[in-house]
């Protein structure tokens, strides 16, 4: 198991995490999901040992890294969200570098390094330069390092960005794979679906804070049981309570700056009153906007953002 | 160590994958090198400038000057040959760099203060000697022309006295010579240096010629500096290497696997001694292929051994000074070729201004160079150059610490 207990780092005056807390069981994939700048790459650099925190603690199997760094990185693979891989040198040479910083060597080595290969796909181009290698196939071999020394925990920081849709997938096959085969999965991203169709449980990050965690159902019943409206513009609170006044199964979950949320019982009547009092433009209100729940709609309803923005 | 074996090892295989770059930077020393002993080299080794000299004027005159350049058995890089109607065949077919030619009328023209012009054919093929031809014949012109002026009376009576029929009156010529001689004294302290150099010269006494530094001499003493360049251009171009991982997450992924910081940047250091000295050895192996004793192979080996340290260790703490990759190009770019001209590298430190030496003295270039220079010039050993050794071994092992502490500090705060 993953333990991270109150963990903070801070840039200066920017506090990048604040005392965040979660676990990790073992053999399940968990997701980290935020929007760029939440934090989710310095937490996975506080877990990995490369990054010391000012305050908190990163047990793995209940061993703190920053007591025991080697032991406990034996036991972590860690995918970057760079690509991480030397250029100049083939994908097989990276992959026998990568090997013997972990001990592996003769045999042992050439076997592994086989095996990362044919699983990511890559063992037809493992004498290539990398540097002759598309973005899709440099983030597969960023994945097979990350497999190379077999580890019970795999920590992935955005391992899709950038890629096409074919070499995302092709990655989130091997993850799953490799989760089946009993390694527990720490998986950061951005991407809503990822972590929806990735992930048995996740936290959601924004500004250094854990909001939310759970699995997929806890976590969007936070944003009620019904659609969510976001409603913009410049309308008062007021204003807005008078809209609904008298409308059953409707009601507000969050007003921000500019911004309001409405939870709406799905079947009832309140949609149908509702939307011609809000669009009769006399409010203020510029924009309706219609939500099912889903991570999305709980990262709106948890920060009144939505987590592209 | 396991992990620093594999560290290093991947650094080797690096260099070993990109001969192109391993290429670049053992071809700057020896390309300047070369440069410096065209420049500076002479005879020895085989150079010389193939000048053919065609006589259509044919008297006395254009025969002593034809005489003159030709008749010398040793001129140092210039092989003069007096030649026929032939001459102008051959430097077409491109036998020769350059062709002078004494016009039909120069006698005439020169003794009667008209404008005499000498023709050079050059060698379209040949870029430089054909021009280093060019311009010592201009040189020859201006003294001509100023003797022409200067003599203007003593000309004219020797122009008449070729003109007439009878035998010359030794008492005119006497009397000619002192006037000559007399308009000489009161120029000789401009005119004389020339001249003087042109009479040596012209005298046919090789010893000049013989006393000119050979290609191999030049190459001996240019090669030390030039290779102890090639050694901070290695450790330039290795020490790189850490702030390129840095900026290119590599260091970061590095430091997710079971390596500590101090592990990493051991590595490196040793890695960039290694590829250093590898660098540097290939270019002493060069110059023993091209004759030049570099001493006793214990001394060699310490020496480089040290040299290479210092040069990492200066790389290595001006990396650490730096943000990022781009700066520190810049910064240590700065550095290396200040030190180059400074110490020793460019101008050979037996003719370095006295009033750089203590600056020099602060360069790994003149530590190393003036230990190599110590070696092959002096015939010495390695008590001669203990204490070149030293003062490269302690600065560099100090700078590399030095280096070494502020990047692994940088890299606790996070700066990785």
């Amino acid at each position: 198991m993953l333990t991270v207990q109150g963990l903070t780092r801070c840039f200066g005056q920017v506090r990048a995490v604040d005392g965040i807390s979660f676990e990790v069981r073992d053999g399940e994939i968990f997701g980290l999901l935020g929007p760029n700048g939440a934090g989710k790459t310095t937490t996975i650099s506080m877990i990995s040992g490369v990054l010391a925190p000012d305050a908190g603690q990163v047990l793995v199997d209940g061993v703190d890294i920053w007591e025991r760094p080697k032991q406990v990185k034996r036991m972590l693979g860690v995918v970057p969200q760079e690509v991480a891989v030397y250029e100049d040198l083939t994908g097989r040479d990276n992959l026998v570098f990568w090997a013997s910083l972990y001990g592996l060597k003769g045999a042992d080595r050439r076997r592994a390094i086989d095996e990362a290969l044919e699983r990511v796909g890559l063992a037809d181009r493992a004498d290539d330069r990398v540097r002759d290698y598309s973005g899709g196939m440099k983030r597969r071999l960023n994945l097979s390092m990350g497999l190379i020394h077999a580890p019970k925990f795999l920590l992935l920081d955005e391992p899709t960005v950038g890629i096409d849709p074919q070499a995302r997938l092709a990655i989130l096959d091997v993850v799953r794979e490799v989760a089946r085969g009993g390694t527990t999965v720490l998986y950061t991203t951005h991407y809503m679906d990822e972590a929806e169709k990735l992930c048995d449980r996740m936290a959601i990050i924004d500004r250094g804070e854990i909001l939310a965690s759970g699995t997929l159902d806890e976590l969007t019943r936070l944003a009620g049981e019904g659609d969510v409206l976001r409603v913009s513009g410049s309308f008062g609170a007021e204003d807005l309570r008078g809209k609904i006044a008298g409308i059953d199964g409707v009601e507000i979950s969050r007003i921000g700056d500019g911004f309001a949320l409405l939870s709406v019982v799905p079947e009832g009547p309140g949609l149908a009153q509702l939307l011609p009092r809000l669009l009769d433009g006399e409010a203020g209100i510029d924009d309706v906007s219609i939500q099912r729940s889903n991570l999305e709609s709980v990262f709106i309803a948890l920060t009144g953002r939505a987590l592209r923005d | 160590m396991r992990a620093m074996l594999a560290i290093i090892r991947r650094d080797l295989m690096r260099w070993r994958r990109n001969p192109g770059r391993l290429a670049l930077l053992l071809a700057l020393p020896l390309v300047l090198a070369g440069v410096f002993a065209l420049a500076f080299g002479s005879g020895g080794s085989g150079l010389s400038v193939r000048v053919l000299v065609l006589d259509e004027d044919d008297t006395p005159l254009s025969n002593l000057l034809a005489g003159a350049l030709g008749s010398q058995e040793d001129t140092g890089p210039l092989d003069v040959e007096i030649v026929g109607d032939e001459g102008r065949a051959m430097i077409e077919n491109g036998e020769a760099s350059a062709l002078v030619v004494i016009p039909e009328g120069f006698t005439d023209a020169f003794l009667a203060g008209r404008p005499a012009a000498l023709r050079l054919l050059k060698n379209p093929s040949q870029r430089f000697l054909p021009q280093a031809v060019e311009e010592a014949l201009r040189a020859g012109a201006v003294v001509l022309s100023q003797a022409s002026r200067t003599l203007r009376d003593e000309l004219d009576q020797f122009h008449e006295m070729l003109q007439a029929d009878a035998k010359p009156d030794p008492l005119v010529i006497g009397a000619m010579s002192t006037r000559i001689a007399e308009k000489l004294e009161t120029v000789a302290d401009y005119v004389f240096p020339p001249v003087i150099e042109l009479e040596v010269a012209s005298a046919g006494d090789g010893e000049s010629a013989d006393d000119g530094p050979t290609m191999q001499a030049v190459l001996a003493l240019m090669l030390p500096g030039l290779a102890v360049l090639s050694l901070l251009f290695f450790a330039q171009s290795a020490t790189r290497d850490v702030m390129e991982e840095r900026d290119r997450g590599l260091t970061r992924h590095l430091l997710t696997a079971p390596v500590s910081v101090g592990e990493y940047l051991l590595a490196k250091c040793v890695a960039v001694v290694i590829v250093s000295a590898l660098g540097f050895g290939l270019l002493i192996a060069l110059g023993v292929l091209a004759g030049i004793d570099w001493g006793p192979p214990v001394a060699v080996l310490a020496l480089l051994l040290a040299a290479a340290t210092a040069a990492s260790g200066l790389l290595l703490l001006l990396v650490s000074l730096t943000g990022s990759e781009m700066s520190a190009n810049a910064l240590t770019t700065i550095v290396v070729m200040v030190s180059a001209m400074v110490g020793g590298s460019f101008v050979p430190l037996p003719v370095l201004p006295a009033f750089l030496l203590p600056v020099s003295r602060l360069t790994v270039n003149y530590w190393a160079t003036h230990g190599f220079l110590t070696l092959i010039r002096d015939g010495g050993g390695l008590a001669d150059v203990t204490t070149e050794i030293a003062v490269l071994s302690t600065a560099g092992l100090a700078m590399l610490a030095l280096g070494a502490w502020r990047l692994a500090r940088r890299i606790r705060r996070g700066d990785v």
